[in-house]
């Protein structure tokens, strides 16, 4: 927070000395470890690609996004994001990167960020071989993503699987990957519990966004918790995780409502929320028919707080809608356009230079654009695409430096810690960032003994398998 | 009728006609028929079981999820085209068979138990079709009445389906899971052999099948019941003044067709190990409807054929056209419709019958 | 006690103008036409479109609904001529050919337009009654569905376009014999039909998110009520069936959950179709025959 707002002069300042202090190559060896080292081995000479004489031509990057269907309001952004990190790689840059977080680099060691973490990487595409993006449509259906999966792995044989929106469509792709033993990466928010050795997740969990989002309106205005869910995965398991959680941040939940998805009418629905006397809400509803919900509201004249783990980052419902609808929502975010960092402002107009037209930058955009960054980062330290050395550097405790902050793969959970900001939405719909937490880790499947670094599982894990849970399921 | 039959009856010498139409393979209600079908029909067969030999194991196991549709269409197939009862709702059917094939076989365990899963899943799958049918046809509910009733029926499916998020929504070890599906379904397994999505078992297993469904179906269609379900929808009245109780054989050609959407829908269990209730919903109710009169619904070979071919032609376009994909497809639907009102398939395998007639 | 009967009430009469506005320009196209029209979703989207569009660039609201509704029906036109004309007398035909249709019109928006537009904002306001509050809009919108309802049974039957409608509906044939031009006639209801979608999709605009598949909400509640109804009356079919529906819909979803409301509305429209499969307006259309025989005996 503090060094956010500190000013762009002292900022600049910082580092200038910095720069004196430290030679800049030396930082940058440490901190994108990959970069400088593989540029040495690739000017030294060939002994590194006679050992691997299979791996030439293009690196193929598999990747599911829908681009038609119900889902293509979120797929287009992330398959646009991949794109972008892909020319970027290609064109020899590189998200900084490291086994450590951002350390103490300004002035008596105090943190500061830095104004871009892309930096020249000295490699073109991966060791030297181009990024080649191969990207079919899944139209947003579950058993095109069956096979298309497959088609990836076995056809295309590529070097990487990324993909999917809905749970869903994750849950239909994890037994085909599983089976091929491919590498796959879920770059999306999702309900948790993922524990997959084959499965890197970059998105935010609940863990990461609830607790959050649930304190700072506990905080702000008050005790009384109503949760209108979509009934559906995501929402029934994020309203027992609110039911959890409540106790133990002071709340208390006064109604919960499971809406399905098929629902467009939230007249009966606004009628319990004001019978149950709550104090704001926490939203889980979701997709295109539940987005009715907030100009019904807002018609209606309901004027409650609302907090969410969804909103607003994932759907841009802050654009989509016309003001004030979304007034009042708070949401804990892992990423949005609006970050008012350099870094961030950096990367969304490069963003916007290669997609003038892109309607938001979303959470899984970002989240997209990080994870081929981050795979990109890792084949350079294991030197080969070969996914067994691959998913060792990744497994090896490594993290990037994202637009929106330092984000650290978890070896045990291959989930990644985020920068969660509280962002509020006011009346003409502008967000403003109240609240920070700058390294939020995944740790709910650690605390049910998930370690994949030594026990390789296939599954997902709900809160029924927690027994922490077992009173609020 | 009578110029199926005489396309039929071409060019086919006297003892394999008699053969063939004795055993109700050929006959007055199939469409095609005689040498150039039956050499066609091994040809196809033949060069499709071989082609993992000389063509890519890959594209065998993709055109296995395109096959599994094929029981699904042909049901739909026989139910319109020869008898006139259109149901949008076949895919409920689909996923019932799928949805009890997967509570039974994760509570059954694998091995042997996963055939008994199958089993009684087409039981259940039938059970289901005839009490619903028994529900349409004993209330007399006229047919044009029908498709939106069966379509109602599947959305009350998805909708009950969509809604067994919660961790109580468990049938033994069997877990619904709501929107996200059912997951960790285990394959088919006889002995060494496991029917999945990965190994060609399950190609030939398909294949077989198919093959088998359609020479069956023909033989039902030329049989006498065939013939009485074929005056049935050209008039009902008559049939009926005629002493034959309609509703029986309306009802039991329904759960022949429910039951080999059940079919379909256990494969794609076994197929995929997954089963989601957006396989019963309002875009997937659309498609079997789709194959079937795009390949024309008077003829089971047609339907066969098409069904593959729009299968493959959707997945091609989803791989090579992206966004346009659903464009593409639109037109060819629309354009076909027009070109074709017939059916495009039927359209063009007369065509080439009778060309290779006028040759001779 | 008074304030709960509204809420009721309230919610009933938003539910019953949904499902009138879903099925009206559907049951005009299948009444008349005997086709069952699968891009009716996507009309409706257009009509949605257009409107936010005309909004955007300044239009008001009201000029712009009745914009969408001019647009979407001259577009219903065209279609008319150029597609639906070949399909007369293969109804099977023509749900493929709109099938095609609809899925052309809708990722056709989402690569023209992109995956959504901006929002309207909601006219009008919102009230309060006891603990409740509402949203005056959809009570507008629950008035507008009667005076649509209105106007189409003026046309229908005050109007010469109404009887040669009619006419034509009843027995082609003998229309055209009749110097009714029944080529016209079909063009004009599948127009008045597709207009009907664009103002459905106009008005229901400012209540929802604009995005290419606007129009699936409205399917499948639009078929129910256009099955239950019947062919025999279009606009009594329409009024009877939804106000049946949402008489089952209402009290459930207010009182147990919106699954419930859901799956009670479908239940009741299985057993309906199954039990009263001419459709309702064909039983009201029936009883009020036999009442109006009855009285016309009586004098005699």
């Amino acid at each position: 927070m503090s060094e956010q707002e500190a000013g762009s002069d002292k900022e600049s300042a910082i580092r200038n000395l910095e720069a004196d202090a430290m030679p800049r190559t030396t930082r940058r060896q440490f901190l994108a470890g990959s970069a400088a080292g593989i540029a040495a081995v690739g000017t030294l000479g060939f002994p590194a690609i006679k050992v691997r004489a299979a791996e030439n031509g293009p690196v193929k990057f598999g990747l599911l996004e829908d681009q038609s269907g119900n889902f293509a309001l979120f797929g287009l952004p992330k398959l646009h994001a991949t794109q972008l990190a892909i020319k970027e790689i290609n064109d020899g840059f590189t998200l900084l990167s490291g086994p450590t977080g951002p350390g103490g680099t300004g002035k008596d060691g105090a943190y500061s960020e830095l104004a871009d973490t892309l930096v020249e990487s000295g490699d073109k595409g991966i060791n030297g071989r181009q990024l080649e993006l191969i990207s079919p449509d899944p139209q947003s259906e579950p058993r095109m993503y069956q096979q298309l999966t497959k088609r990836l792995g076995l056809e295309d044989e590529v070097d990487v699987i990324m993909g999917a929106f809905a749970s869903a469509n994750r849950e239909a792709m994890r037994p085909v990957i599983d089976q091929m033993k491919k590498m796959y990466w879920y770059n999306n928010q999702y309900e948790g519990g993922v524990a997959d050795k084959y499965t890197f997740c970059t998105g935010a969990v609940a863990e990461q966004q609830i607790i959050p989002a649930m304190q700072y309106c506990i905080s702000k205005f008050g005790k009384r918790i109503y949760i209108p869910a979509a009934d559906y995965n995501f929402g029934q398991l994020s309203a027992m995780w609110t039911r959890a959680m409540a106790p133990l941040l002071g709340g208390e939940v006064v109604g919960q409502e499971f809406i399905p998805l098929s629902v467009t009418d939230f007249t009966s629905t606004i009628a319990r929320i004001e019978q149950a006397k709550a104090d704001w809400l926490m939203m889980y509803i979701t997709g295109q028919n539940h987005a009715n919900f907030y100009p019904q509201a807002n018609a209606a004249g309901l004027k409650r707080p609302m907090g969410s783990s969804i909103n607003l980052a994932q759907g841009y419902e802050h654009k989509r809608f016309a003001a004030p609808a979304l007034a009042g929502m708070n949401v804990a975010v892992s990423y949005m356009e609006e970050i008012p960092t350099p870094r961030n402002q950096a990367f969304v107009k490069r963003f916007r230079a290669m997609f003038p037209d892109e309607p938001y930058i979303q959470q899984e955009a970002h989240s997209a654009y990080v994870a081929t960054h981050l795979y990109a980062v890792a084949c350079r330290l294991a030197k080969t695409t070969e996914q067994g050395a691959v998913m060792e550097v990744l497994e090896s405790g490594i993290g990037i430096e994202a637009p929106a902050g330092w984000m650290f793969m978890d070896p045990a959970t291959h989930h990644m810690s985020q920068h969660i900001r509280m962002a509020s939405c006011d009346e003409n719909h502008n967000i403003t960032f109240v609240q920070e937490w700058p390294s939020i880790e995944p740790w709910w499947t650690r605390r049910l003994g998930v370690n994949l670094v030594k026990n390789p599982e296939f599954k997902q894990y709900t809160p029924a398998d927690d027994p922490a849970f077992k009173q609020f399921i | 009728m009578s110029s199926y039959h005489s396309l039929a009856a071409s060019g086919t010498s006297a003892s394999l006609r008699s053969f063939l139409e004795r055993a109700g393979l050929d006959g007055q209600l199939t469409v095609f028929g005689g040498r150039w079908y039956w050499s066609l029909f091994i040809l196809v067969f033949g060069a499709a079981a071989t082609f993992p030999i000389y063509g890519s194991v890959f594209t065998a196991l993709n055109f296995t999820s395109f096959l599994i549709n094929v029981p699904l269409a042909l049901g739909l197939a026989l139910l319109w085209g020869y008898c006139g009862v259109l149901s949008f709702g076949q895919v409920a059917f689909f996923g019932i068979g799928g949805y009890a094939y997967g509570v039974l076989a994760i509570n059954w365990g694998l091995g042997a138990a996963t055939v008994g899963a199958a089993v009684c899943a087409l039981g259940l799958t039938a059970l289901a079709a005839a009490a619903f049918g028994y529900f349409l046809f004993y209330g007399r509910v006229s047919a044009w009445i029908i498709p939106v009733l069966t379509l109602v029926l599947t959305l009350m499916l998805e909708t009950f389906l969509g809604q067994t998020a919660g961790l109580e929504w468990r049938i033994g070890d069997a877990q619904l899971g709501g929107f996200n599906g059912m997951t960790n379904i285990p394959s088919i397994t006889v002995g060494p052999f496991s029917f999945d999505g990965f190994s060609l078992p399950l190609f030939y297993l398909v294949l077989a099948l198919v093959a088998l469904t359609l020479a069956g179906l023909r033989m039902l269609a030329n049989s006498h019941f065939g013939h009485i379900s074929m005056a049935i929808q050209e008039d009902q009245e008559r049939a009926e003044l005629l002493g034959y109780d309609i509703r029986r054989y309306q009802l039991a050609i329904f759960v022949i067709a429910g039951l080999l959407a059940g079919l379909s829908g256990i494969l794609y269990a076994s197929w995929g190990n997954f089963i989601q209730p957006t396989s019963v919903g309002l875009l997937a109710s659309t498609f079997p409807v789709l194959w079937v009169a795009v390949s024309g619904r008077r003829s089971l070979t047609s339907v066969a054929i098409g069904t593959v071919a729009l299968s493959a032609l959707s997945d091609t376009l989803a791989v090579y056209s992206g966004e346009l994909a659903f464009v593409a497809m639109g037109a060819i639907l629309l354009f076909g419709m027009m070109a074709a009102p017939n059916g495009m398939v039927i359209t063009l395998l007369r065509g080439i019958a009778r060309l290779s007639r006028a040759r001779k | 006690m008074t304030s709960d009967l509204f809420n009721l009430g309230y919610q009933f009469l938003v539910n019953i103008s949904f499902l009138m506005f879903a099925a009206m320009g559907l049951i005009i196209v299948l009444g008349m036409l005997n086709i069952i029209n699968l891009a009716h979703g996507e009309f409706i989207m257009m009509g949605a479109y257009t409107a936010t569009i005309a909004v955007h660039n300044g239009v008001p609201f009201v000029l712009a609904v009745m914009l969408a509704t001019f647009a979407v029906g001259i577009f219903g036109a065209v279609i008319e001529r150029l597609v639906i004309r070949r399909f007369y007398g293969n109804k099977l035909n023509a749900l493929v050919a709109t099938f095609g249709l609809s899925l052309i019109i809708s990722q056709g928006t989402l690569l023209l337009f992109g995956p959504f537009l901006q929002g309207i904002k909601m006219p009008l306001g919102g009230f309060k009654v006891g603990d409740y509050s509402y949203a005056s809009y959809l009570l507008v919108i629950a008035g507008l569905a009667f005076v649509v309802l209105g106007a189409l049974w003026f046309l229908f039957y005050r109007t010469r376009l109404g009887v040669d409608m009619r006419a034509t509906m009843q027995n082609p044939d003998m229309a055209r014999a009749l110097g009714v031009n029944t080529s016209r006639i079909y063009m004009f209801s599948f127009a008045l039909g597709a207009a009907l979608a664009g103002l459905t999709g106009a008005l229901y605009a400012p209540t929802t998110t604009i995005v290419p598949l606007f129009g699936s909400s409205f399917i499948a509640p639009a078929f129910i009520t256009v099955v239950i109804g019947g062919g025999a009356n279009p606009l009594i079919g329409a009024l009877a069936s939804s106000s049946l529906l949402a008489l089952v819909q209402t009290p459930l979803s207010s009182e147990f959950s919106a699954f419930a409301g859901r799956i009670g509305l479908m239940f009741a429209a299985l057993l309906m179709m199954r039990f009263l499969p001419d459709g309702l307006s064909h039983y009201i259309q029936a009883a009020f025959l036999n009442r109006r025989r009855a009285r016309a005996e009586k004098i005699r």
